[in-house]
């Protein structure tokens, strides 16, 4: 199976990320608009571009007839999701195929299987990767003493009914642990009619790490090191870098290990990423899940290693195998990247879209921008706010925070709020510079001192 | 009284979800004009009602536009001075179908009489079928779109001349 023309289902900066590499491969391009992008970079980049529909999501970029049609009509041999949108749905893989279009991603079946939150940590414990440690349900509060002794303080009852943090109580030793159970099963009684409960370890103090993995479907699995993803707000992550420098090299060679055994079992296709939380205390690391597609933070891994992740994730896709081997694949300094989001950070975040009447990025060599803004754009109000991502990279973490934010003060925006200014404050701050955040960090530390200030 | 940054969001976001066309609104000395037309000239022409003559489909004028009038298939009446006939446009991305069968005559030909209610042409997306009508009472000037072909949203299938 060979690629010739390629139909990019996406948008923005990651649509011309695609066509980038897919250009370099010699690949004819096939670009699937709405009617709000029909003038935009990525539209003029593609060999052809394509309106879907009009510029409400829906109505073009999520809907799956309008791509497959368009995608066929144009002639397409493949077809690339990018991120969001489509891209981890089982169906457009599926049709993908039965129209004998390549679809840049794993097989439907491994999408379908890494969505389903039971059944991804089915997957994890079948190829023997920790997730949380937890029991299955206890009956009494005897019980419960037993379980939370053999999982180690603290420990956190859950309504196995439950969701939305009811039912859910704490205990810090077992002191509190027969009160705690006691409350949790009448408050999950209440709330649920059902309650029963289970319990899990609780990891106070969490650092999002994360593996990127390219698979060839056969059970081979190639591993890229990892990245630290723990500043973030209402789980959206802000900063990104690479590799993670918070971990002891030992458990981080551990980490890897756990990404491409789990992937190999799943015989995983393409590029992927296993997230994992890791509980800085007890320095041990839980599968949290897989993202069965290429993520925005896909640069700081290309940085460090100097692999083109987008080509790989093709080739990986068109049969052509891996092309790689592990030791080929070496980490050198450590990179950073920024989103840039058309938001006020000032004012709660609130979306910021307009045009861009200014954009003048930092020329200064090292620096990787990633983003399909031309000044005088317009950024639409009908998707995701995020308009680029500023990369860095340095000989150490130290260099690539002083590359950063020497980039930030350099880059000059008008026209639209961005998130930029903000993303410059937490890289300067103490904490962030000395590597001493938790995923609880911005939210519990950064912005409500942000607020009082 | 003037415009936050979220009311003009929320005003963008009700007209891209409305079936109007064209928004003009003006609130003290401020003033906002919206159109989904990518050719609109701007508030001035928001008043006229029969569309301006159009210098080309509303698609990108290049790759992306249909085949030109001269292709093989596309009935047009003369080198058209366009001015008061009014464009169908595809509503998505899909095939153009002039007949509801490969063996069937074709919904309309040129210079045929339409009223609102005639079914014109389809668009078809994987296999589902859009019928399109004329939306107005009128004659059928030019068919743009070619029987079979790709469509792209927003583009002129055919031209109808309103009767009035």
């Amino acid at each position: 199976m060979s690629i010739s023309r390629i139909f990019v289902a996406n948008r923005g900066e990651i649509a011309l990320r695609v066509l980038r590499t897919a250009k370099e491969m010699g690949l004819e391009t096939v670009l699937g608009v709405s009617e709000a992008d029909r003038d935009g970079l990525p539209a003029q980049m593609a060999d052809r571009a394509v309106v879907l529909g009009p510029s409400q999501a829906t109505k073009s970029y999520l809907n799956a007839d309008l791509v497959l049609h368009a995608a066929r009509a144009t002639g397409c041999d493949a077809l690339h999701p990018g991120y969001g949108f489509l891209s981890e749905k089982p169906d457009l893989a599926r049709r993908c195929a039965e129209e004998g279009i390549t679809f840049i991603g794993p097989r439907p079946e491994t999408i379908e299987a890494m969505g389903d939150k039971l059944s991804a940590i089915a997957v994890a414990r079948a190829a023997e990767v920790a997730t949380v440690p937890g029991t299955d349900m206890i009956d009494t509060a005897g019980d419960a003493a037993g379980a939370a002794e053999e999982l180690g303080y603290p420990v956190v009852m859950k309504a196995s009914a439950g969701g939305g943090g009811k039912g859910m109580f704490l205990a810090r030793s077992a002191d509190g642990l027969a009160s705690a159970f006691t409350r949790a099963s009448r408050e999950a009684e209440a709330a649920f009619g059902d309650g029963r409960l289970y319990m899990e370890r609780f990891v106070e103090q969490a650092r999002h790490v994360e593996v990127q993995i390219i698979g060839d479907g056969e059970g081979n699995v190639l591993h890229f090191g990892d990245r630290d993803c723990s500043v973030q707000r209402r789980y959206q992550k802000l900063i990104e870098e690479a590799p993670v420098t918070a971990m002891p090299a030992a458990l981080q060679e551990r980490l890897h290990d756990a990404a491409v055994r789990l992937c190999a079992h799943a015989k995983y296709r393409g590029a992927g990423t296993v997230e994992f939380l890791y509980d800085i205390a007890r320095e041990d690391f839980y599968f949290i899940e897989v993202n069965s597609r290429i993520q925005v933070e896909h640069p700081v891994t290309e940085e460090i290693t100097g692999v083109d992740l987008i080509r790989h994730q093709i080739l990986a896709a068109s049969g052509a195998g891996l092309q790689l081997t592990q030791d080929q694949i070496k980490v050198e300094g450590h990179a950073l990247e920024a989103r840039i989001n058309a938001e006020d950070a000032e004012n709660g975040f609130s979306p910021a879209p307009g045009r861009i009447t200014g954009w003048e990025p930092p020329i200064t060599p090292g620096i990787r921008l990633d983003s399909h803004i031309r000044p005088g754009d317009l950024v639409p109000p009908f998707y995701d706010s995020m308009v680029g991502k500023l990369i860095t990279r340095g000989k150490t973490r130290d260099d690539a925070i002083e590359a950063m934010l020497r980039a930030i003060h350099d880059f000059r925006i008008e026209g639209i709020k961005t998130t930029l200014p903000f993303a410059a404050r937490i890289i300067d701050h103490p904490d962030f510079r000395s590597n001493r955040i938790t995923t609880r960090w911005l939210e519990d530390r950064v912005l409500p001192a942000l607020e009082t200030a | 009284m003037t415009l936050k940054q979220t009311d003009i969001e929320a005003l963008v976001q009700l007209f891209g979800e409305s079936d109007w066309k064209e928004m003009h609104l003006t609130l003290g000395d401020e003033e906002m004009f919206l159109s989904k037309d990518p050719n609109a000239a701007g508030p001035a022409t928001a008043v006229a009602a029969p569309p301006a003559p159009v210098a080309g489909p509303a698609s990108p004028p290049d790759r992306a536009a249909p085949p030109p009038p001269s292709g093989g298939g596309v009935e047009t009446a003369a080198a058209a001075d366009r001015t008061g006939w009014v464009a169908i446009k595809a509503p998505n991305l899909g095939t153009f179908y002039r007949a509801p069968s490969p063996e069937a005559d074709p919904y309309v030909t040129l210079g045929g009489q339409v009223t609102e209610e005639t079914e014109v042409c389809l668009v078809e997306v994987m296999k589902l079928f859009t019928t399109i009508r004329a939306g107005m009472t009128g004659i059928v000037r030019e068919i743009v779109a070619e029987d079979g072909e790709m469509v792209e949203f927003g583009a002129t299938l055919m031209w109808i001349e309103p009767e009035v």
